[in-house]
């Protein structure tokens, strides 16, 4: 295996390791806390010791966490027993809600945080990518300034601030909801009726989360593009007599673009945790909320869940972004 | 014995007896509250669309631990006896009850024309089916402690159920309130009772269940066939906005009728907006705000997880009547809970109707009283540095009367309410040393290790007292339910006395006796007792509770009540 598939195969695996260890360190960050996991489970200190007991028996509490040094089978513990549930998939039972699997709830969330996440996403990374390209290249200009300016205010806003505002104006003035992802017990005529019922309740909150990220975006394409344009190629580029969008498009962008991808990669892998704060904000029930839930009921599996899906993300965004510094600059394959 | 109360830990763990109510449909007037001045309609129909903070955190009632859960419940099932709004039990699917000479074989009478929402008439076999799953469920957090007692229950005939007590019960009508009554035909068929969801949620009572989306919403319908009669409304939901501002911004712009859990800083803004109207009240089974004394002593002290580091001056029954005196409990309730609270008394709120001892008087606040109760029992400040010290025979670990005081985390108006007790506290000569803990953090310093001063706190209440008062018996210290470690064999005796008196005036008599004896002996100071405060839309239906104290805000059962102002 030479160059490019040795490359792959070192970063996939780092990554499988990287999962793995993350796995068990989200395991015993939650028994090494102070507070007893029992304690969690049901936290009324006035709820029968037979129930207490039962549920602990239910939830395998009673086991020893990593190895069962008590005679019997040395694997017959906690940590072996969530492996090998995580081995089929099984994420386990709710503390909280414990008729409920952790995968079904955090599922659910999850596709409700994509739908509020996604489109904002991607209005900000292509907004935040002509901005900075256009600040930079009337560099010095009142439309930099400008330019700059917003997205310093915009980057340095509070998100639960901003989305306090629009809130408050978007109730008050343009009569949109204020909570939630659909209208409670409306029932839709047709395909269209559901979609516009969904888009006006994302509307503040997609619009409060793009304005935030937009000026990350912004600045650090700015400054990447002005780096570039510094370089000599580029004045090469401007001897031979191509006009400045040729330039802008044929030798700026794509070289401007690398520390983008990262950015848009650690971004995207944090996507899964949930814009906390608008979710928040704006009562939406995507992971976000569900990860507050859990943090204020102490509800662990479901903490587990999240955190397991966070870092899977985040691996798996870094993975891709390494993959597509590979084809942007084929040179990083090579090191 | 425990019964379902709000966790003393977690907030919104909650409370059965919250939400409970007497459903009254299609009657003029619900027991006990009286309606509003507003013109009656006679229209009907609509959706009552509601904001709540929470979501139900099981369809299934034996896994309900929170408050959002029991609302649910109380509006799809029915109970065989209910509480009243004047805190007194009546008939629901229960026509009668009665105990046989023996004291110890009741007969519960049912209604023989009730219907599950799939049609299937109810009888006293889902009855028996549903005591004895509560009974049996060990993982069900809260209901197997109702029917425990019954060790036999026998079904005869469709409309009668004869229960077998081991031994005499003094509080049978409260065991029954709980008991939302299942149908049989569906859950003998489910193998692991915990494990089921009860996404059908097929009960007897007013509202069937429709849809529900988790952390989003709920949709009821009314039943039409409702035995009392049908709700007037059509439907209900329930939809989640966690987020207060949100929720009382939903309500002023009509996406919402009634919100819960108002937040007090937008009471102002409801108060002054005429399409909205707030409504305060007691609760039947409210939360109180307390203040523990850690008065253990080296012999009751528990020796497997006993630390007992209390300073010993507070076991002194005249330094507990000093602090409580200079409370100023009105205060607290201005910084704490901008003045919507009910200042406290007894450990038994006024939700609990005739079992609250108000004839017992309070401690006058009067900060030179507090002054002269310490300087004549000699505890006197003889360094100059503003704190008193201890009494000679007392080793104290600082020498003076200074208190570690904490609270935990989740008490929002916790930091305001200490700071303002620090104050008059500091008034007699007596220092605390604020920190605020996280609630598992506190468990473990309160009981049984008894490793505190001074903790503020809260409870909350079940309808019944036999549960707040329990925690001040000698045999709970080891077992973590007593905070104090108060310690009194006559007033333990008047617990198993209350435990076993059948008749309601003898054991209330009793149970004021009790409220007594902790008042005089300063076990807990009760700085208040919480409030509900809900806010609805006028334009939108009409038939709102007004007036429904000592009834729960959260009041399931004006729902059946209500109708539309205008055709819809």
């Amino acid at each position: 295996m030479h160059g490019r598939g040795r490359y792959l195969a070192s970063k996939i695996g780092w990554a499988v390791v990287t999962i793995f260890v993350v796995i068990t360190f989200n395991f015993f960050l939650f028994r090494i806390l102070p507070g007893d996991p029992s304690r969690s489970l049901i936290r009324d200190p006035r709820v029968n010791p037979e129930a207490r007991a039962a549920l602990i028996k239910r939830f395998g509490l009673d086991k020893p966490v990593f190895l069962n040094l008590e005679g019997g089978n040395p694997l017959d513990s906690q940590y072996f027993a969530y492996l090998g549930a995580l081995s089929r998939g099984d994420l386990g039972q709710s503390f909280a809600q414990r008729d409920q699997s952790v995968a079904d709830l955090l599922g659910q969330a999850l596709g409700n945080t994509l739908l509020l996440i996604m489109p904002a996403q991607i209005l900000s990374i292509l907004i935040g990518i002509a901005l900075g390209l256009l600040a930079a290249w009337r560099r010095g200009t009142s439309i930099d300034a400008a330019a700059l300016i917003f997205s310093l205010f915009m980057w340095s806003l509070p998100t639960f601030f901003l989305g306090l505002l629009f809130l408050f104006a978007g109730s008050q003035w343009f009569d949109l909801p204020t909570a939630g992802r659909v209208t409670v017990g409306a029932s839709y005529a047709t395909w269209w009726d559901a979609a516009y019922d969904i888009g006006r309740h994302l509307l503040l909150p997609t619009l409060s989360f793009t304005l935030v990220l937009l000026g990350e975006y912004m600045l650090i394409m700015r400054s990447s593009v002005l780096d570039v344009l510094s370089e000599d190629y580029i004045l090469t580029a401007k001897a031979k007599g191509l006009t400045t969008w040729r330039i802008i498009r044929d030798h700026a962008l794509k070289n401007s673009m690398l520390p983008m991808v990262t950015l848009i990669a650690l971004n995207l892998g944090f996507t899964v945790s949930g814009a906390i704060q608008v979710e928040s904000v704006f009562s939406y029930p995507g992971l976000g909320y569900r990860t507050v839930e859990a943090v204020s009921t102490r509800d662990f599996p479901v903490l587990q869940g999240a955190f397991l899906l966070l870092a899977i993300s985040v691996v798996i965004a870094n993975l891709a972004a390494e993959l597509v510094y590979g084809w942007i600059d084929p040179r990083v394959t090579e090191a | 014995m425990q019964t379902p109360v709000r966790g003393r830990v977690l907030p919104v763990v909650v409370i059965v007896g919250l939400a409970l109510a007497a459903c009254a449909p299609n009657q003029a007037q619900p027991s006990g509250g009286s309606q509003s001045a507003q013109p009656s309609s006679n229209l009907t129909g609509g959706t009552v669309k509601i904001g709540i903070a929470g979501f139900p955190d099981s369809l299934n009632p034996g896994n309900g631990l929170l408050s959002e859960s029991y609302t649910l419940y109380e509006l799809v099932f029915d109970t065989p006896v209910a509480l009243a709004a004047d805190g007194s039990y009546v008939p629901e699917l229960a026509t009668d009850w009665s105990v046989a000479d023996d004291g110890v074989t009741w007969t519960l009478t049912l209604r023989d024309d009730v219907k599950f929402h799939d049609g299937t008439p109810m009888t006293s076999a889902d009855v028996k089916f549903t005591l004895e799953l509560y009974r049996d469920t060990d993982a069900f957090p809260y209901l197997p402690s109702y029917p425990d007692v019954f060790s036999k229950i026998e079904a005869p005939d469709p409309t009668h159920v004869i229960l077998h007590a081991d031994s005499p019960i003094g509080n049978f009508e409260s065991r029954m309130a709980f008991i939302y009554v299942l149908p049989k035909h569906i859950w003998d068929k489910v193998k692991d009772p915990v494990a089921f969801e009860n996404k059908e949620m097929i009960g007897t009572g007013p509202f069937k269940f429709v849809k529900s989306v988790q952390d989003e919403s709920i949709e009821l319908a009314s039943n039409k066939d409702y035995w009392k009669g049908a709700p007037f409304v059509d439907n209900v939901t329930f939809q989640t906005i966690p987020n207060g501002d949100a929720r009382v911004a939903a309500l002023a712009n009509g996406d919402i009728d009634l919100i819960t859990d108002t937040p007090t800083t937008a009471v102002p803004t409801i108060r002054n907006n005429s399409d909205l109207e707030l409504v305060v009240a007691n609760p039947v089974s409210g939360d109180l705000r307390d203040i523990i004394f850690n008065q253990i002593t080296p012999e009751n002290c528990p020796p497997k997880d006993g630390e007992c580091t209390g300073n010993p001056a507070l076991r002194d029954v005249t330094v507990r009547k000093a602090l409580a005196t200079a409370l100023d409990k009105s205060q607290i309730i201005t910084v704490g809970k901008s003045g919507l609270a009910t200042p406290g008394l007894t450990l038994v709120p006024p939700g609990l109707g005739d079992f609250y001892a108000s004839e017992v008087p309070d401690y006058q606040f009067s900060v030179d009283a507090a002054n002269k109760l310490l300087d004549d029992a000699g505890y006197r400040d003889t360094n100059g540095d503003g704190i008193r010290e201890c009494l000679p025979s007392q080793d104290c670990k600082t020498g003076d009367l200074t208190f570690r005081f904490n609270y935990p985390d989740d008490i929002d108006s916790g930091a305001a309410e200490a700071e303002a007790i620090k104050g008059m506290w500091q008034a007699i000569g007596v220092k605390i040393e604020i920190q605020q803990l996280d609630s598992d953090t506190l468990t473990s310093i309160c009981c049984p290790a008894f490793d505190y001063d001074v903790i503020m706190w809260g409870w909350g209440s079940d309808p019944d007292p036999a549960f707040l008062l329990g925690v001040a018996q000698c045999q709970e210290i080891p077992t973590g339910f007593s905070e104090t470690g108060y310690c009194n064999p006559t007033y333990d005796n008047l617990y198993k006395q209350q435990g076993v008196e059948p008749d309601h005036t003898k054991r209330v008599a009793i149970v004021h006796q009790m409220q007594k004896i902790l008042m005089d002996d300063v076990v807990y100071v009760i700085p208040y007792y919480q409030q509900y405060v809900e806010a609805h839309r006028t334009d939108t239906f009409t038939g709102w509770s007004q007036d429904l104290a000592p009834l729960g805000l959260e009041d399931p059962s004006q729902l059946s009540v209500l109708r539309p102002t205008s055709a819809q």
